[in-house]
């Protein structure tokens, strides 16, 4: 297939240099069955002080390919393509001990379950500043005062005595608060979420990615949000790139894409978002599903990885993968008859829009 | 914190009493089954009833619940416990003060057991972090045949081994060597000498150090192994720390505490490689006195000395829960 690049299609936003631009990115993992491609030819970018949402199913290679951007694949996994520039310094091309030089000072990453990813043994404000004192050297009291500092800022009440608290007497959302104050212990430019809400009650999740946003807007960062839940991007994100089978399937700002998605798939996980609306009017309309499962990255489907759930699909589908192309002014989508699905009409059969 | 240790502190006591009542039902009923202990005090001699009787008197096996089977025998016990806390543990048949054979059987056996930890600790923590830091390289092959390796070795063929193939040659090599008044040469001595306790249980110590480590690396290894697979591992990758860092603060530190507590069962277990270890390089520790006691029928001796252990084994197991708390907060707010 052709490698789908940005640089050649309209671009969905572009008034600032991109802070960190991702192309043609390509992650494979070694397991029992031989390689599989986990990520293939991904490209996004975000600008300083904007959001871009990447939403997919798991398995779709959302969290691999920051894994990838942060240096921290497993040993399994290995970047086989692509860069991921950040201000314009390719990270993937640096040597291992360069590349976790920038993690944590310039672009830093929130990760899920924070229960698990914050270290049971070591107080809150041991992990808030451990990096700060080990990388810049700072004293012991002004590490307790950066920590303070740290919890006030995520809004952690009573921030002067939780800093000697260790992570399991938090609650849920004031770990997932710790989580996020960690990282932005070095003020990075960017800050990637993996799936900061997914183990949060609804109310709370609001409350964090409220706050994600606040702090993201006050600091003018580029925050990447990696999320399952396409209900959760409209609210916080200024950018979707939908993921699946390892590819961008659509790129577009949120507004535009809510209002007319381009690919079939993202159609399909807006339609199956719950809505009050039905329920108010007393209709018992049963939600709809995207039929089937997601393709184990070992068995993709050939032509296009997502035309055995998708409810246009034609013969062409089966066959040829379609390329990320823009249907319209600032839309990206990777189908086959994506000015179709965006008018929303059947696709004309026979013909095809290349 | 405090009333954590209070906690352990008073299950300690309940837990040593209990020791103390199961070996007492125990001796009980070996006398009531085996006939009374008295007799070995005359050996091959042929005593009289009134001899007897008078050596039952001086032992306090003189109640006549000992001819009773079945008889739990708990009014000795409750004199015996009496005589504890006075600070009288009785005497062996030869009379001679049971406080005074552990006093001076105690150190030796400390001794060993310091230098077997050391040994453990020293070895499990760096051959173990090795093999998980570098997961799947030679050396982690290499350490883990070693591992396999010693455990198929057992302990008594390695210092039968030692004693007569290594350390006669050793011991003369580091005479003519340093000299005879130099340290070298009493490293190597084949047997024990108590006028250098430290410098003759050191080789001995180490080989049983390194029997019992075996399962020590493989416990290190595994536990670091989880820690490297865990999300905090990589948080803490994610936040720019160099490795050695992540894994000194994040590995090592969250693997300590099951080897902590393997530590502390290991001890107990440590014991019988004590008992082997003393009798065969002839070093004079508790391990060998309660192997003379318990072939000489000498009831005082073994209860005195097993009950020491108990109290020791309890001591260790609460300076564990105590180490597992301070490593592990999630257990201190429990």
């Amino acid at each position: 297939m052709s490698a789908p690049s940005q640089a050649a299609a309209p671009q969905p936003v572009a008034e600032e240099t991109p802070l960190l631009e991702v192309t043609d990115l390509a992650v494979e993992f070694r397991t029992a069955e031989g390689t599989v491609r986990a990520v293939d030819g991904l490209s996004y970018r975000v600008e300083a002080g904007r959001t871009l949402a990447i939403v997919g199913e798991s398995g779709s290679g959302k969290s691999v390919s920051s894994l990838a951007v942060m240096g921290l694949l497993p040993p399994t996994a290995r970047v086989t393509r692509g860069s991921a520039r950040l201000a314009g310094t390719d990270l993937l091309a640096l040597r291992p001990r360069q590349h976790r030089a920038y993690c944590g000072e310039r672009v830093a990453m929130v990760f899920q379950d924070a229960l698990a990813a914050l270290n049971p043994v070591h107080t809150v404000g041991y992990q808030l500043t451990e990096a700060l004192r080990a990388r810049r050297g700072l004293s012991r009291a002004d590490a307790r005062a950066r920590a303070i500092e740290l919890l006030d800022l995520v809004k952690v009440p009573n921030a002067r005595a939780r800093v000697k608290e260790y992570p399991h007497q938090f609650s849920g959302g004031m770990r997932q608060r710790v989580m996020i104050a960690s990282a932005l212990a070095m003020d990075p430019e960017v800050l990637i979420a993996d799936e900061p809400t997914t183990a949060l009650d609804v109310t709370v999740q609001a409350q964090v990615l409220q706050l994600l946003a606040e702090i993201q807007a006050e600091r003018r960062m580029g925050l990447v949000l990696i999320t399952h839940d396409l209900g959760v991007v409209a609210g916080v994100a200024d950018d979707v790139t939908v993921m699946y089978a390892g590819r961008a399937v659509e790129q577009a700002p949120v507004g535009p894409l809510y209002a007319a998605p381009a690919h079939p798939y993202t159609r399909a996980l807006l339609r199956s978002i719950p809505s009050t609306a039905g329920a108010d009017r007393g209709t018992r309309r049963r939600l709809p599903v995207i039929p089937g499962r997601p393709p184990s990255p070992a068995a993709r489907p050939s032509g296009c990885p997502f035309h055995p759930r998708c409810d246009v699909a034609q013969d062409l589908c089966r066959t040829e993968v379609p390329p990320l192309t823009g249907p319209a002014p600032a839309r990206l989508s990777a189908c086959h008859f994506a000015a179709d699905v965006l008018a929303n009409r059947p696709p004309e059969t026979g013909g095809t829009h290349e | 914190m405090g009333r954590y240790i209070l906690r352990r502190a008073v299950q300690a006591v309940g837990t040593l009493l209990l020791v103390m009542l199961l070996l007492h039902l125990l001796t009980t009923v070996a006398i009531q089954l085996n006939g009374n202990p008295a007799q070995a005090f005359f050996g091959d001699k042929v005593a009289t009833p009134a001899q007897i009787a008078a050596v039952e008197e001086r032992f306090d096996l003189d109640d006549p619940c000992y001819d009773q089977v079945g008889n739990p025998c708990l009014g000795p016990f409750v004199e015996r416990l009496g005589q504890y806390a006075q600070g009288d543990f009785g005497t062996n048949l030869r009379g001679r003060e049971v406080a005074d054979i552990v006093a001076t059987a105690a150190p030796n056996t400390l001794r060993l057991f310091c230098i077997v930890l050391v040994t453990w600790l020293a070895l499990g923590m760096v051959l173990g972090s090795v093999a998980a830091r570098w997961r799947g390289s030679a050396g982690d092959h290499g350490i883990r045949l070693t591992s396999v390796l010693i455990d198929a070795f057992p302990v008594f063929v390695l210092l039968i081994v030692y004693r007569y193939v290594v350390a006669v040659p050793l011991h003369g090599w580091a005479e003519d060597t340093f000299g005879a008044d130099s340290w070298p040469p009493y490293w190597f001595k084949p047997s024990f000498d108590p006028d250098h306790p430290w410098a003759t249980v050191l080789v001995p110590g180490i080989l049983l150090g390194l029997a019992g480590s075996a399962a020590f690396i493989r416990l290190v290894r595994a536990s670091q192994l989880e820690s490297y697979q865990g999300d905090h591992v990589r948080t803490a990758r994610s936040k720019g720390l160099v490795e050695r860092h992540v894994v000194v603060h994040h590995v090592v530190r969250n693997s300590s505490v099951p080897v902590v507590t393997a530590v502390g069962l290991t001890f107990a277990e440590a014991l019988g490689g004590a008992v082997i270890t003393e009798g065969l390089m002839n070093i004079y520790g508790m391990g060998g006195v309660l192997w003379g006691a318990v072939r000489d029928d000498d009831v005082s001796l073994v209860l005195g000395v097993v009950t020491l252990l108990a109290a020791v084994t309890v001591v260790v197991m609460i300076v564990v829960d105590i180490a597992y708390a301070l490593l592990d907060p999630r257990i201190r707010y429990e």
